[in-house]
């Protein structure tokens, strides 16, 4: 897999969970296990060039990080009310 | 900027009658002369907290700054109408240099800067060692970052599923007992790892600390994933002449460090040999001299510390590394374990990289969300992290005690035919 497609695969696999009604915020390990072809350093670093150019953009609660497509989805309280 | 709004803060100032320096007197010192308004809600909003037994905090979100995924954390008032000052009151993490030396006038900008975009209130330092700019709302983030970036060069630390900001004790710029360079191995492998520092790369937090000697100032041992203590592999350097003036009360012990009270003259037996935790010393009272015994001898520096003109640690010096120690979140809070006894290092540590990275990559791909280091060793046995995973030869000092259980387990490979068997040849043997 180039790093294009594996940018293509992880913002297909976001936006199926987000169609699916799933989260819409989803950790680094979340998209690892839908692509198991690629070593989560890659994941990683793809992941973190597709926030570089505006696509998707991190969502932090200072202790972990989470992805989301910019503009879709629920606020601060609701996604991270499991971890309280 | 006008006249402040004042919030009845009676809980509060409360904290002002203590024996120490308060924060209230601080913050309210502060908000008067900067006329700040931040300074007073923040003060109005604890009142509230006090009264509530709850936070009026709301933390996380999408606030951070372009390219980076840590270094800033989203703070938001839940009382944003009583507060409005801090309706958004994000935190900036900022990288404190190895050993926490800086220039004054270095701070100096820090400050006028954070007064300018921020509240102006700062704590020195985090937990993890940062330094917090605490307060200032979202438009304010890029401009301060450009400002600490490109006007001051100083960078943001990590946050969330990050390398954290590494941290180090104040080693050979400040201290006889540095072991290794604990500052330059805490920069090089700052400037190593950017990009797990500064973009999420983790299923959680990882932390290196580094501790110059076994008396562990930054308490590694208890706070980072990978701890870098320094110690020794030949033996305890002993001045016989020295720990007789020891012992005949010429040398305060402990460097003086107690001499403010009378505790009755030095006893070498009461206060270094029976305390030894390996029981490894000896005081001949007829021969007056010391015998240690180096091989039982586990460098925790106790002997040392007290007795600092007579005991020296070793000249052949190294690394010893630990892993796993954490707070609680999904397991209670544990101590680091012994990974390498003893390693000797040289920059630019090429061999602790490959380490590390090997480390990383079993732990990217198979640990659970929020599952630090040490909890997926909890999981699946030292043992197999160690063996399956880092290839390395398990070995006394991985061992806490001597196992209690009977049984051994063996894997098939480790037997001789492994665990297929000739059912026919059996029964001649066993006919019945
Ligand atoms: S950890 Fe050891 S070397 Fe570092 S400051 Fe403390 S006593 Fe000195
Ligand atoms: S360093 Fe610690 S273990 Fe070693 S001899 Fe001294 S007190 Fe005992």
């Amino acid at each position: 897999m180039t790093k294009e497609e594996l940018k293509a695969k992880i913002l297909e696999v976001i936006e199926a969970k987000v169609k699916k009604g799933g989260k819409t915020k989803v950790y680094l390990k979340d998209i690892q296990r839908d692509i198991p072809g690629a070593s989560p350093r890659e994941i990683k670093n793809a992941a973190n060039e597709l926030v570089r150019e505006g696509k998707l953009e991190y969502f932090s609660s200072g202790s972990t990080v989470m992805f989301g497509i910019p503009g879709v989805g629920i606020g601060v309280e609701e996604a991270f009310k499991k971890e309280e | 900027m006008g006249e402040v709004k004042k919030h009845d803060t009676p809980m509060v100032d409360d904290l002002k009658k203590g024996p120490w320096p308060s924060f209230v007197d601080d913050i309210y010192t502060y908000g008067e002369k900067h006329k700040k308004q931040a300074c007073f809600d923040i003060m109005g909003q604890l009142e509230l907290s006090y009264k509530h037994k709850e936070t009026h905090w709301k933390h996380g979100g999408i606030v951070g700054v372009f390219g980076y995924g840590g270094g800033v954390i989203g703070r938001y008032s839940d009382q944003q109408e009583r507060f409005p000052a801090i309706w958004a009151f994000h935190t900036l993490r900022v990288h404190h240099p190895a050993g926490k030396w800086y220039n004054t006038t270095a701070l100096r900008k820090l400050c006028e800067m954070w007064e300018h975009r921020g509240s102006g209130l700062v704590n020195f330092h985090g937990s993890t060692g940062d330094i917090i700019l605490l307060g200032t709302v979202t438009e304010q983030l890029e401009y301060t970052f450009y400002d600490l970036t490109h006007q001051l060069h100083w960078d943001l630390g990590g946050s969330g599923s990050n390398l954290r900001s590494p941290a180090c004790c104040m080693g050979k710029s400040l201290c006889q007992w540095a072991l290794f360079d604990v500052q330059d191995m805490d920069y090089e492998l700052t400037m190593h790892f950017q990009d797990e520092l500064h973009r999420p790369a983790f299923p959680y937090k990882f932390k290196f600390k580094f501790s110059g000697c076994p008396l562990d100032c930054v308490a590694a041992v208890a706070r980072a994933d990978l701890s870098f203590i320094g110690t020794w592999i030949d033996d305890i350097k002993i001045d016989q002449e020295a720990v007789r003036a020891y012992v005949n009360g010429e040398i305060p012990p402990n460097a003086g460090a107690f001499s403010d009270r009378d505790w009755g003259p030095f006893d070498i037996k009461k206060e270094v040999i029976d305390l030894c935790p390996t029981q490894c010393m000896y005081w001949d009272e007829k021969e007056q001299k010391l015998y240690i015994n180096n091989k039982e001898c586990n460098r925790c520096m106790h002997c040392i510390a007290v007795m600092p003109e007579a005991l020296k640690p070793g000249d052949d010096r190294g690394v010893c590394v630990l892993i796993g120690a954490k707070s609680v979140i999904l397991e209670g809070a544990q101590l680091s374990t012994v990974l390498i006894p003893f390693m000797r290092v040289e920059p630019p540590y090429d061999e602790l990289k490959d380490f590390i990275y090997k480390i990383w990559d079993y732990w990217m791909e198979n640990g659970k969300n929020r599952e630090r280091v040490g909890e997926i060793i909890q999981r699946i046995g030292l043992n197999k992290f160690l063996v399956d995973v880092l290839e390395i030869e398990p070995i006394p000092q991985h061992i806490l005690v001597p196992r209690a259980e009977p049984y051994i387990f063996w894997r098939e490979e480790e037997v001789p035919g492994g665990w297929a068997r000739d059912l026919a040849e059996f029964r001649k043997r066993h006919p019945a």
